[in-house]
């Protein structure tokens, strides 16, 4: 090979890589809040009947942003150029003057029966467009497509994927009249679904491994029994009935042991139940209340409550030892419904603290340095993790209302996302379940 | 002018010694007051002279506030006497004097004659109340278990269900179990009685049946209970 076309070479792979040396990398350090501004231009469309959508879409694009801690979310009072301005005449200066790095732009054309959503984000300071995506999307599928939009722009920013936002909360809705509904919906609080419902009492909704099913115990037979129903078909069938309580299932990755508290023996101990087989295993032995059991995700740890010191406290036990327990909360008085995150680095659980304030709290395994989640925001409980370990949804009564909040971990992020009737409680995190 | 002076002095001298033999009757006074309250047993059955030792005395301190010492002395010692009197009957009349005892009494066999609930087959079941994130039976409410055994004892063909609730605040979870525990306490009382472990169902409502609505200590207290309900 020449001298010549070595140098051509070179310089067709530095060409090629000028694009990628451009790009702007987002720092994520620990999910710390890097200073990366961005402006989402309000969706345009022309059509009445499409401006309500529209507006959902941006807003809960600003949402989700937020939510992942990594954007400052520019306010859109602040902006100088107008969202119907095409994309082939933004001046990047206006941008630039608002304080943006990133740009996101949407327009929604009406086509037949259906809507074209077309997504854009710009790199400001370049003038460069980074991405477009084009989807043909319905009044209920719009928002969907415009999280996969967010999830795309994350990824190539971070390299990171925000599978939150493609997994399922499960939880309960307690009415006044003694009515129990067990609900599904997104993330955000949107395609909710009642599942099943009952004058009886239901508790303590958990996902199987596979997201197919949810665990719940139910009194429909007037004992505590735990049931699984198939999301699908909603069909139930009994997983344990022993006399007592049959309660607080946890899946264990092998998508065929469950964890759970059985107190068929005179209290409360932790069973291992092999679903397919019925076999008990039994994890935990003594007269104090055991309880509230989460797999870790390698399913060899399980971290419980206990109140065998006298207090609720958070410990773990190893499945295949089980008789090693080891205490991991020593502060407070009441420490309850621990939470494994699917990376295995936290356990949540809930908090009193010593004003008889129910918050959020955060154990990091590796350091045991607790972290608080939650504070001055009224009563918080029950956390559980989204899929890729980024956010929590717990229940809260900040708003007078027991109902559903995100956050996450820094608990710097906080969103409201389902109030009903009732009071909603135990919410729960599906695994990953669409991508 | 120095005559008058003398005379003065004389006078006052004289005046002096007259008060001087009229002392306070101190003592006189002291010993009626006080045979007096020791009278007051008798007020009602020798009331006559009862009342007659009050005016006596009455008067005895209107003649010792006047400086009338030497009436008052009398009067004091009749108030004495008298006193003496009334404490004399009162001993020597001890069925006249005890009424109050007597009274007593019936009141007393009147309680007796209620029926122990326990009789009744469709007695209404006591409720034990429990404190924060506690099982163990409060020593008020033993009495209220040890009805309910009495109960099962008499009649030995009934089955009773105890129902286990715990406040709204804390963990749903755990308070299944808080539950749970309460109303195994009750159970373990009930066979420790002598009740026959086959004869009691337990269950747990953990903190999903509240009896009062409101978030109050008021409402918690009465919300943390094990209840009884019958079952055939």
């Amino acid at each position: 090979m020449s001298i010549y076309s070595r140098l051509m070479f070179l310089i067709a792979v530095l060409l090629f890589c000028i694009p990628l040396f451009s790009q702007i990398r987002v720092e994520v350090t620990d999910g710390a809040i890097a200073e990366y501004n961005v402006a989402v231009s309000p969706v345009f469309t022309e059509a009445d009947a499409e401006k309500a959508i529209a507006n959902e879409i941006s807003q809960s694009m600003e949402m989700v942003l937020n939510l992942t801690g990594y954007f400052n979310v520019l306010n859109k009072k602040s902006f100088l150029e107008k969202p119907e301005t095409p994309v082939g005449s933004i001046e990047f200066k206006n941008w630039l003057n608002v304080g943006a790095n990133g740009l996101i732009k949407g327009f929604i054309k009406s086509e037949n029966e259906s809507m074209e959503l077309d997504l854009y984000f710009f790199d400001v300071a370049n003038g460069k467009q980074l991405l477009h995506r084009k989807y043909k999307v319905s009044q209920a599928t719009a928002k969907k497509a415009s999280h996969r939009f967010i999830h795309d722009m994350v990824q190539l920013l971070t390299g990171e994927e925000l599978l939150f936002m493609f997994a399922k909360v499960a939880f309960v809705e307690r009415f006044s009249d003694g009515r129990y509904n067990l609900v599904v919906m997104d993330f955000d609080g949107s395609n909710r679904e009642i599942i099943y419902s009952s004058k009886k009492i239901i508790l303590l909704p958990e996902w199987s491994a596979d997201g197919k099913r949810i665990f719940f115990t139910s009194y429909e037979k007037n004992n505590p029994n735990l049931y699984a129903i198939d999301v699908r078909s909603k069909r139930i069938s009994l997983v344990s009935g022993y006399e007592g309580l049959n309660t607080s299932a946890s899946a264990h990755p092998d998508n065929k042991t469950i964890a759970l508290r059985l107190s068929k023996d005179g209290n409360a101990e932790i069973y291992l139940l092999d679903t397919s087989t019925g076999k008990l295993t039994r994890m935990t032995k003594n007269m104090a209340i055991d309880t509230a059991p989460s797999f870790s995700p390698d399913g060899k740890e399980i971290a419980f409550v206990s109140n065998r010191s006298g207090n609720p406290h958070i410990y773990r036990l190893f499945v295949d030892n089980p008789s090693r327990v080891e205490r991991l909360t020593t502060q407070g008085r009441y420490n309850q419904d621990p939470c494994y995150s699917p990376d295995g680095k936290y356990i949540a659980f809930t908090g009193r603290d010593e004003f008889f304030v129910y918050d959020i709290f955060l154990f990091e395994v590796s350091s045991r340095v607790i972290s608080r989640v939650t504070q001055n925001q009224g009563k918080n409980e029950t956390p559980s993790f989204s899929p890729d370990s980024r956010l929590l949804v717990f229940s809260s009564d900040r708003t007078g209302r027991t109902s559903l909040f995100l956050s996450n971990v820094r608990g710097d992020r906080q969103v409201h996302v389902y109030s009903g009737q009732g009071e909603a409680i135990t919410p729960t995190w599906s695994p990953e379940v669409v991508k | 002018m120095k005559k008058n002076i003398t005379f003065l002095l004389i006078v006052l001298s004289i005046l002096s010694v007259f008060v001087g033999c009229q002392k306070p009757p101190k003592a006189e006074r002291e010993l009626a007051e006080k045979a007096f309250r020791d009278a007051a047993v008798g007020k009602d059955c020798d009331r006559e002279n009862y009342l007659a030792a009050e005016e006596l005395l009455n008067r005895a301190r209107e003649e010792y506030n006047n400086k009338n010492y030497k009436k008052a002395r009398e009067l004091f010692i009749a108030v004495k006497e008298k006193s003496d009197q009334i404490i004399e009957y009162y001993r020597t009349h001890p069925d006249e004097c005890l009424p109050k005892v007597e009274e007593e009494e019936p009141e007393e066999e009147e309680f007796e004659e209620i029926l122990d609930p326990a009789e009744d087959p469709n007695m209404e079941y006591p409720m034990v109340h429990f404190e924060l994130d506690d099982y163990t039976i409060r020593y008020e409410d033993q009495r209220k278990i040890e009805l309910v055994a009495r109960w099962m004892k008499n009649f030995p063909e009934r089955v009773v269900r105890i129902e286990g609730h715990c406040d709204e605040r804390g963990s749903r979870d755990y308070n299944m179990s808080l539950g749970e525990n309460r109303a195994n306490a009750v159970k373990n009382r009930l066979i420790q009685l002598g009740i026959d472990s086959d004869r009691i169902r337990i269950v747990s409502y953990g903190k999903e049946r509240p009896l009062d609505p409101r978030s109050n200590e008021e409402a918690w207290f009465k919300n943390r209970r094990a209840e009884f309900k019958r079952v055939n």
